[in-house]
């Protein structure tokens, strides 16, 4: 089925017999694998893309950036909108895949899918992206602190779609950074961090550090953010949040990497990025 | 299951075909469309083998519904050369030796056609290996790719210097 | 210049001509087997165990059958009056080699063990029907490693080969006890190799045609051997050989994955009989990488005796291979061999012990990769580095105490042959003469002193390419020659038919380029004939063991030979001149320096179409055979060096600089060369630090896609430098194979400098691949492995 309204897709899942046999297809490029080594067989596909109008553009909304569910990540990555206005994302755009990937693969359709090792996800949580979702029961809006459930499991009903994410705008005196480590170029992380430190009159006022790799989700470190809220941000401070996230981790062990190796680089990861989070507030 | 009929443009011609909705692009392509050029090698991304270019742009064809590909304009390896005449990037691959068993090659020839179209202005040898680290090859050691992108580019530049058109009318360049 | 029989100016061999292949590869036109469409035409796809070991109680595909689209499900009892079960057993004192069917029928022992084969019109719907076979399997307890597997208690996976063990030979070559009683110092080394595979970007896959008209049996298959295929195929599905017929299309890849013939060969043909149709299989990637057959899982446990000096007393090894469920060809107990021949490589080892060992596991069979005895020297070249840091010595100073110059040969090795022509030695002097081995450490020592992780490493060795007959004999397996046919056609071209089965190594153009400089005519108008058993040689090998470049140039020069001489006696009786007076120049026959002259195309017109009206008496066929029986072979050698720096806090290893000093003898297109050594060099380097196949303890194999088994790309192989050693010879023939080289060595000389970067910033040698960031990490103790 290729809806080519956003009524008409929402009609489709409402229809739906069976809202567990029907996948919505966006960009692909995590579907598709599925389908083709028969991981999954629904009866019917939800072809969504013809919905780019509606949902395809980036655009600066209130203290946020709006950006369309279908927006392909190749397009984003490219976006000036994004470069200025959500630095997170455009730094953690580039590690995604490869241009094949990215030339089909949407924004919103990483984010929905949830791979415990990707990035947007990361990010999302990172920056507390407001995820607009959209179903037969109407809109509603979920923070992506609650919208990661577990593994590839999202707060996303069997008849919702995500039509939105809206990243908020950075306060002043606001850094990210988003680091990965992978086994080669383009794979999925085996340990991203990606870090959103606010300093004001020398002490952090707000802090969140959310890790790829490690979990069964994304994760975002309370640790970090206790040891950050208030202090001063050195050297010590910064070591001493990223010690105590990766202490809370039980990141799992496979064929990549060990359960130390990934806790190992959780630290590294979030010392690194919180460290460049704050010297590019200081400029 | 219910087949469809599908229209779009393919190496500059309006073609139309019939397919279920669960077949790939890349199987359309090569059975439907008589293009067997483009090569499936994993079916789910990662070898880069079955790229194409949609609308100008190399996707994974084994990724996408060829209903997907309906109103498109799709170019395979085949379109590359034009009358007979191998494309700039085309040369460069023959005499650089890029080559061996020629599996892997319609995929990387189809995203390095739209690479050298991106950078007009050339690229270093470290940013072409990293732009082609979503293609495998098993033969090669990639060196001698990395060199005919790079004979390439230079020879395009050149031309562009010369004042030539490198492109001949409706052709996608290089 | 003489016309034939030597002499010829040779333009072209040596010459780096654009390839032929080239021109339908870069516009996509390039022919393999999936590509093959035709109405009609029929999908296989095959239903495989979901478990490592499982008596079979029975299988329900009622379901299957009846979908829409299947034409036949088949199982191992559709084949039990048609087909023979695979027997690749070879005479061999310790050897048991078990015989199995084509289709698993009471028991299955690997994931991916075929148990059915459905036929259906489209692959889509053969899928479908797959789903709905029921399997009734009574699981039984998988053996995973070697160590369970000949233990004991263990399970026995075939009848009559007890502990699991299909091969166990014991050699000893000089007084290895006095040896060993003599040494100043022994050094242990303990090493073993993880299992990864060959993975073409080409999966299995071939198209079998049964046409019960005719009686005749045609299999289009992506493969190495066409002969070899039809030889076993075709005896095991009991088709006579007249009335087979295999052709090679364009192959994308082998590396050994397409050799050796496989059940599914058997399956696929057996299936086109029975249904008397056309049914084509191409293996997915998951049933490539889980099923089609694994490589390098081997383990060598030596020690070797020294004198303070650091020269080599004695060495004794135990040599280990896991094979996995099922023997494939050849027989394990000659790949033991060659790694027992070739583990002492181009040093002196005046006393030599070994063992050696095959076990089968439970885990998919033992192929055959791109050289498969390369554990000798990633074991031998570990075990020297090992020397020097026991006594104090640098590695180099241990290779130049013990490798043998040119020198000192021919010299008589403790491995049943002799080493004549091996430059390993040379190469190894012209590589530190090209790095300065000296400010080589000196860098090393400066980037250390800043905290930087560096590493260095070098290594050397020799391999059969294509071997020599008593180093082949030593090992028990057969040194065959080889034969080309060459014809030239009623308008002068030439076909050249040869029993090659290129995968990628450019025949078309090495053997047009020699056929050309041989008989005198233009390079464009030969073409190299290949693949098709209708007409080419009869051959056993095929393409494998890097014996084209000695074996198919020397059949090839000998057949343009004969043919030229021919054509040179017709002409001279044309021209009133003597043979020995005329020469072939683009394709015109001529007297040296004279006018007189007739060109090749009218002479070939007149021999085919009016031969009353050519010379009486004479052999106006102009077509030859050549048969080359090696000339005694020979091997090639090189030496690599290898820079690394390693990121300590992410494990992961930048290679910074990659050298190759090779000597493959004459280079027929030294490109051609150059992309072999480049290509074995990135797939070493992909072995070493990501290529794995891994399988739990319950015999899954957990390495099913891309996503995680990781290929080099290009942005993990870097630039490689090349240099060339074109050793001499007086032979016909000095060209030797280069194909498997850099897969043997290269790996050696990176662990090395891996190792050396580890060792130098405090951590601990290398004992166990591969050299994932999680090992090196551990091996220099940033991290503690999990418990």
């Amino acid at each position: 089925m290729a809806p080519t309204s956003v009524g008409e897709a929402l009609s489709a899942l409402a229809s739906a017999t069976d809202p567990d046999d029907l996948k919505v297809l966006a960009g692909g490029q995590s579907l598709m694998p599925m389908l083709n080594l028969r991981l999954a067989q629904p009866m019917t596909l939800l072809d969504i893309n013809g919905l780019h109008g509606a949902w395809g553009s980036i655009e600066l909304g209130t203290g946020c950036m709006q950006v369309g569910a279908l927006v392909r990540q190749r397009a984003a990555e490219r976006s000036p909108v994004v470069a200025e206005h959500c630095p997170l994302l455009a730094e953690a755009l580039p590690h995604v895949a490869h241009v094949q990937i990215r030339n089909r693969g949407t924004v919103g359709g990483s984010i929905a899918h949830a791979d415990p090792s990707a990035e947007l996800p990361a990010v999302a949580l990172a920056l507390d992206a407001q995820l607009q979702v959209i179903g037969p029961q109407g809109e509603r809006q979920v923070a992506a602190s609650e919208f990661f459930r577990g593994f590839l499991t999202t707060d996303l009903a069997a008849d919702e779609m995500l039509s939105r994410i809206d990243f908020p705008r950075l306060a002043p005196g606001t850094g990210t950074c988003f680091l990965e480590v992978s086994r080669r170029r383009g794979d999925f992380a085996l340990v991203a961090a990606a870090a959103v430190l606010t300093v004001r009159d020398g002490l952090i006022v707000a802090a969140r550090l959310a890790f790829a790799g490690v979990a069964s989700g994304p994760v975002l470190s309370s640790e970090a953010e206790s040891t950050l809220i208030g202090a001063e941000p050195s050297p010590q401070v910064l070591d001493a949040a990223a010690h105590s996230a990766a202490e809370a981790l039980s990141p799992p062990a496979d064929v990549h990497g060990s359960a130390n190796y990934r806790r190992h680089l959780a630290r590294v990861l979030a010392r690194s990025a919180l460290t460049t989070a704050w010297e590019r507030i200081v400029g | 299951m219910e087949e469809t009929r599908i229209h779009l443009g393919l190496n500059g011609a309006q073609r139309s075909g019939l397919a279920e909705p669960r077949r790939t692009l890349a199987d359309f392509l090569r059975e439907n469309m008589g293009l067997t050029g483009t090569h499936v090698g994993c079916e789910h991304g990662a070898c880069g083998a079955c790229t194409i270019l949609l609308d100008g742009q190399p996707v994974r064809s084994c990724l996408m519904l060829a209903v997907q590909a309906d109103g498109r304009e799709i170019t395979t390896v085949e379109g590359l050369a034009q009358d007979g005449s191998l494309s700039t990037l085309q040369e460069a691959m023959w005499e650089s030796h890029a080559f061996q068993c020629g599996f892997c090659t319609p995929g990387f020839l189809t995203t390095l056609t739209a690479f050298l179209a991106e950078r007009p202005d050339g690229a270093s040898r470290d940013e072409i290996r990293d732009h082609l680290s979503g293609n495998l090859c098993r033969c090669s050691g990639y060196q001698t790719i990395v060199d005919g992108a790079e004979l390439a580019m230079s020879r395009l530049r050149a031309a562009r210097a010369d004042g030539q058109s490198a492109a001949a009318p409706g052709r996608l360049v290089p | 210049m003489s016309a034939s029989g030597g002499g010829v100016t040779r333009t072209l061999t040596g010459a780096r001509l654009r390839r032929k292949e080239d021109r339908r590869i870069l516009t996509g036109r390039g022919r393999y087997v999936d590509d093959i469409h035709a109405v009609g035409l029929l999908h296989g796809c095959f239903v495989r165990s979901p478990v490592a070991h499982a008596t079979v109680r029975g299988l329900k595909t009622a379901a299957a059958a009846a979908l829409p689209g299947v034409v036949a499900v088949i199982t191992a009892d559709d084949l039990a009056d048609c087909v023979n079960p695979l027997d690749f057993g070879v005479p061999a004192e310790g050897l048991t080699t078990p015989t199995y069917t084509a289709l698993s029928g009471d028991r299955v022992r690997h994931v991916g063990d075929p148990i059915a084969f459905i036929v259906a019109e489209s692959r889509y719907v053969a899928e479908d029907a797959a789903s709905l076979v029921e399997l009734n399997l009574d699981a039984l307890p998988p053996v995973v490693t070697v160590e369970d597997a000949t233990h004991d208690a263990a399970g026995q996976l075939h009848e009559g080969v007890n502990r699991n063990t299909m091969f166990w030979r014991e050699r000893c070559d000089g007084d290895v006890d006095a040896a060993f009683a003599a040494a100043d110092r022994v050094v242990r080394l303990s090493f073993s190799q993880h299992r990864w595979a060959p993975v073409p970007i080409e999966t299995r896959g071939g198209v079998a045609s049964f046409d019960p008209s005719t009686g005749l049996l045609t299999y289009e298959a992506s493969c190495q051997s066409p002969h070899l295929l039809k030889f076993v195929v075709g005896g095991a599905v009991r088709q006579p050989q007249h009335l087979m017929r295999v052709v090679g299309p364009d192959v994308g890849g082998g590396f050994g994955l397409k050799w050796a013939p496989c059940r599914e060969d058997v399956v696929l043909c057996a299936s086109a009989k029975l249904i008397g149709g056309r049914i084509k299989w191409i293996e997915d990637r998951n049933e490539n990488l889980v099923a089609g057959g694994h490589a390098r899982e081997d383990a060598i446990s030596a020690e070797i005796a020294l004198r303070a000096d650091g020269v080599i007393l004695g060495l004794r090894a135990d040599i280990s291979i896991d094979l996995g469920a099922y023997p494939m060809m050849p027989s394990a107990s000659v790949t033991t061999g060659i790694m027992r021949a070739m583990l002492p490589g181009p040093y002196r080892v005046p006393a030599y012990a070994s063992t050696e060992r095959v076990v089968f596991t439970n885990k998919a069979p033992y192929l055959s990769l791109r050289g498969p005895w390369a554990i000798e020297t990633l074991v031998r070249e570990r075990l020297l580095d090992e020397v020097a840091r026991a006594l104090g010595m640098s590695p180099v100073e241990v290779r130049q105490r013990n490798l043998v110059t040119l020198a000192e040969q021919p010299y008589q090795t403790q491995a049943g042959y002799k080493l004549d022509g091996v430059t390993s030695a040379e190469t190894f002097t012209r590589a530190l003469e090209l790095v300065d081995y000296v400010q080589v450490q000196a860098d090393l020592a400066l980037a250390r002193e800043a905290g930087r992780v560096v590493g260095f490493g070098i290594g050397t060795f020799m391999e059969p390419a294509p071997g020599t007959p008593d180093m082949w004999a030593a090992i028990g397996f057969p040194f065959p020659g080889e034969q080309a046919r060459v014809r030239i056609e009623p308008d002068g071209h030439v076909s050249l038919f040869t029993q090659q089965m290129p995968n990628g190594q450019s025949y078309e153009t090495t053997l047009a380029q020699l056929a050309a400089d041989e008989i005198g005519v233009a390079f464009e108008d030969i073409r190299v004939v290949y693949g098709d058993t209708q007409v080419t040689p009869f051959g056993m090998i095929g393409t494998g063991g890097s014996r084209a470049a000695t074996f198919a140039s020397g059949c090839t020069v000998l057949a343009c030979r004969a043919v030229k001489q021919k054509v040179l006696d017709i002409a001279a009786a044309m021209l009133e001149a003597s043979a020995a007076d005329l020469h072939i120049v683009d394709g015109i026959i001529s007297v040296v320096g004279d006018e007189a002259a007739v060109p090749l195309a009218d002479l070939a017109v007149g021999c085919y179409m009016a031969p009353d009206l050519m010379p009486a008496g004479l052999d106006l066929d102009l077509q030859a055979s050549g048969s080359y029986d090696g000339e005694g072979g020979g091997f090639a050698q090189a030496t690599h060096c290898c820079w690394v720096e390693i990121d300590p806090t992410t494990g992961l290893v930048d290679i910074t600089r990659f050298l190759a000093v090779e000597d493959c003898g004459q280079m027929i297109n030294p490109s051609v060369v150059e992309g072999q050594v480049r290509g074995a060099i990135a797939m070493g380097i992909g072995g070493m630090l990501l290529e794995q196949i891994v399988y739990d303890d319950d015999g899954n194999c957990l390495t099913g896609t891309f996503l995680d088994y990781l290929l080099p790309t290009a942005a993990d192989v870097p630039d490689i430098e090349i240099h060339h050693l074109q050793s001499e010879t007086d032979r016909l023939i000095g060209s030797r194979g280069v194909g498997e080289g850099g897969t043997i060595l290269a790996p050696a000389a990176l662990t090395s400098a891996v190792e050396d970067a580890i060792v130098a910033a405090g951590g601990s040698p290398v004992t166990a691949t591969p050299l994932t960031p999680t090992r090196i990490l551990e091996l220099l103790g940033v991290i503690r492995p999990d418990s």
